[in-house]
């Protein structure tokens, strides 16, 4: 316990140097612009900018970056509240009573239950992040090969089964991505694999130019495409008037610690993301509620309890990340590819080999939530009057953004070739519903998955038994097997139903 | 969706086929422990069975009303987004030649005025600031390197 302490006065030593303050900073004010922005998503935003934070030490690139994510969990709330439009997706089951309540004149007590519900919710997540991060890493330090592949197995899993209602094509599109891990020398034989002679390949297909492709390009070519509807709203938004009043703060405690206990134990689970964490606390909320009617005609523990439950998220994911090494979605995916280019190995050591940066980033967290809550309540107008901005003029920028970004990353053009390819992949995939988190998430932790199976088998010599004998691995095997199939046991199941009711 | 989907698991199937011959083409396990084709192999083959999945589930699936209609957008849209992709191409090829400032000056002068339609005011403006932007974070606060043409610029 002393233990602790030290380590978190060691954080705050970190996460306050002027330098780390100022950078949480511009990352909360990023995140919080990018959630506010329809058209642009955390995942975007984060992989955008990496290139951005190659000069900063490691630390302060990744303070930014989380300060990026959770801020656009802050920002997201906004837009679904005043004009109906999720600046991001983990705010969709926002705008169902948040915008009711804005109709119904009370546009600042949503605005307001949202901000400090994402306060609450997200410094909960912190603390539990605090607590459980270091143990569980201890824990992991004995995870060997089986173990790993039995990891990153269940996370590949669970992000395809987890992350929409397409479970086949979210295999296809992780297979593809572990596909495109393959491509370069192979690190234990030194063979070179899938690189059709360019030598530009030999390194492998640059993480960051996929991610942007796969994101932001096609991002950019959907919103051409269906052009992005402005809305505007001109609610008057005084900072007395966004604060709930007691009878609003009643109606939503059971929704805030609802909503932040499952947002972040689900938070925490690979593959489940904030979306699906605000979608599930919203639908609990509703079940548990004396007045379910209520819901979608402006009931704030409907505005708390999804808003809660996303920041919570937030912090839940990364729980995984920095224990284990395994992202748990799209955004958090890119991160990991950032936490590496920077030179940090995620992973159980990273708490023993790099204490200064894991507990930097802990604690800049905790300063993140109240530089979010600032600049979420007093300044919300200003967001409002950001909604001006036209996607015409944020279109080009994005788009050049990226491209510069991409050539700073390695100073090389063909990297701009792979986000060009994987702009058009991404457009496809987008178009015939196939999920770009599970290919993400596939390339970055690829090579983990490869190295981890081949040393495993090696051990075993090839028995894949080796899986299912060691406690840890059978048990992630078997949590991989269930999420693996049960979209076709859902399909049975609802036959049978359906047999027994015709019958 | 229908059709679309019977093609992806055509286009797939045919992917996988690439992958499990290159595949075979590479050093095998050994007693040693799994190759590097190893993994490649068994994904190419787990890659041809959720193809065929989803081709055959497409092709039994009951076609909609609005399966007759393409996922793809109209032609409209499509020009549009052939324009984006036409662009950032020769983008891509000319940045070596023209040189960062002025390539992405043209860049950016072509999506808003191209591709948006904008008037001539308001894309010189954002192509001035948004080239005089990109070039201050990137080369002068982050000190990176931009291609530069001939004249070093």
């Amino acid at each position: 316990m002393l233990n602790l302490f030290d380590n978190i006065v060691m954080g705050f030593q970190v996460a306050t140097s002027w330098e780390n303050i100022l950078f949480c900073f511009i990352g909360v004010l990023i995140g919080t612009l990018i959630g506010v922005l329809p058209g642009i998503g955390p995942t975007t935003g984060i992989a955008i900018l990496i290139p951005v934070t190659f000069g900063m030490s490691g630390t302060t690139a990744i303070i930014t970056l989380a300060g990026i994510y959770y801020g656009a969990m802050y920002g997201g709330s906004t837009t679904s509240i005043l004009i109906n439009l999720p600046g991001e997706s983990a705010s969709v089951m926002t705008m169902l009573d948040g915008y009711q309540m804005a109709k119904k004149g009370r546009p600042g007590p949503a605005l307001g239950m949202a901000a400090l519900a994402s306060f609450i919710a997200g410094t909960f997540a912190i603390v539990m992040l605090t607590l459980i991060a270091p143990p569980l890493a201890s824990y992991a330090v004995s995870f060997g090969p089986p173990e790993y592949f039995a990891l990153t197995f269940m996370g590949l899993t669970l992000v395809s089964t987890l992350g929409g209602d397409k479970p086949l094509k979210a295999y296809i599109s992780a297979i593809l991505g572990l596909l495109v891990a393959c491509v370069g020398i192979d690190a234990i034989s030194g063979v070179a694999r899938f690189t059709f002679d360019s030598m530009y390949l030999l390194d492998g297909v640059g993480f960051i130019g996929m991610a942007i492709g796969l994101f932001a390009v096609s991002e950019i070519l959907v919103n051409i495409e269906e052009p992005i509807k402005q809305v505007f709203s001109d609610a008057k938004l005084g900072l007395r008037s966004l604060f709930p009043n007691i009878q609003d703060w009643k109606d939503s405690f059971g929704a805030l610690w609802r909503g932040s206990l499952l947002g972040f134990f689900i938070g925490t689970l690979p593959g489940s993301g904030a979306t699906l964490c605000s979608f599930i606390a919203y639908a609990v909320e509703k079940k548990v509620s004396k007045h379910p009617e209520k819901f979608g005609t402006g009931a704030i523990e409907g505005v708390a309890a999804p808003e809660g439950a996303n920041n919570a998220a937030a912090g839940g994911a990364m729980v995984p990340l920095l224990t284990l090494g395994i992202p748990s979605g799209g955004a958090t995916a890119v991160m990991l590819g950032a936490l590496m280019i920077h030179g940090l190995r995620p992973g159980p050591m990273l708490f023993s080999t790099n204490p200064d940066f894991v507990w930097g980033l802990i604690a800049s967290m905790y300063i993140g939530n109240v530089f979010l809550v600032i600049l979420n309540m007093p300044l919300v107008g200003i967001w409002v009057q950001l909604l001006k901005v036209p996607y015409k003029v944020l279109m080009p920028l994005i788009l050049t953004i990226a491209a510069t970004g991409i050539f700073a990353t390695d100073n090389n053009i063909f990297d701009m070739w792979v986000m060009f390819f994987f702009g058009m992949v991404g457009y496809v995939m987008r178009k015939l519903d196939f999920p770009a988190a599970p290919m993400v998430l596939a390339l970055v932790i690829g090579r983990l998955v490869e190295m981890s199976l081949r040393q495993s088998l090696t051990i075993s010599h090839g028995s894949i038994s080796i899986f299912f004998t060691r406690p840890i691995s059978s048990v992630l095997i078997a949590i991989a097997m269930i999420s693996l199939f049960s979209p076709l046991l859902r399909r049975l199941w609802g036959r049978y139903r359906a047999s027994r009711v015709t019958a | 969706m229908k059709k679309a989907e019977m093609i992806a698991g055509i286009v797939l199937l045919l992917l996988s086929g690439l992958v499990i011959f290159s595949a075979l083409q590479m050093p095998p396990s050994t007693s040693f422990g799994p190759g590097a084709g190893f993994l490649p192999l068994w994904l190419g083959v787990l890659l041809a069975v959720l193809a065929t999945i989803l081709f055959v589930s497409a092709w039994r699936s009951q076609a909609k009303v609005q399966d007759g209609e393409s996922v793809f957008p109209g032609k409209q849209a499509l020009f549009a987004i052939t324009l984006v992709l036409v662009g950032l191409a020769v983008y891509i090829l000319l940045i070596d030649v023209l040189g960062y400032v002025v390539d992405t000056f043209l860049f950016i002068m072509f999506l808003v005025k191209v591709v948006e339609r904008e008037p001539w005011s308001l894309t010189l403006k954002l192509a001035v600031v948004a080239t005089a932007g990109l070039f201050i974070v990137f080369h002068t606060l982050l000190g990176i390197t931009l291609p530069s043409n001939m004249f070093g610029f």
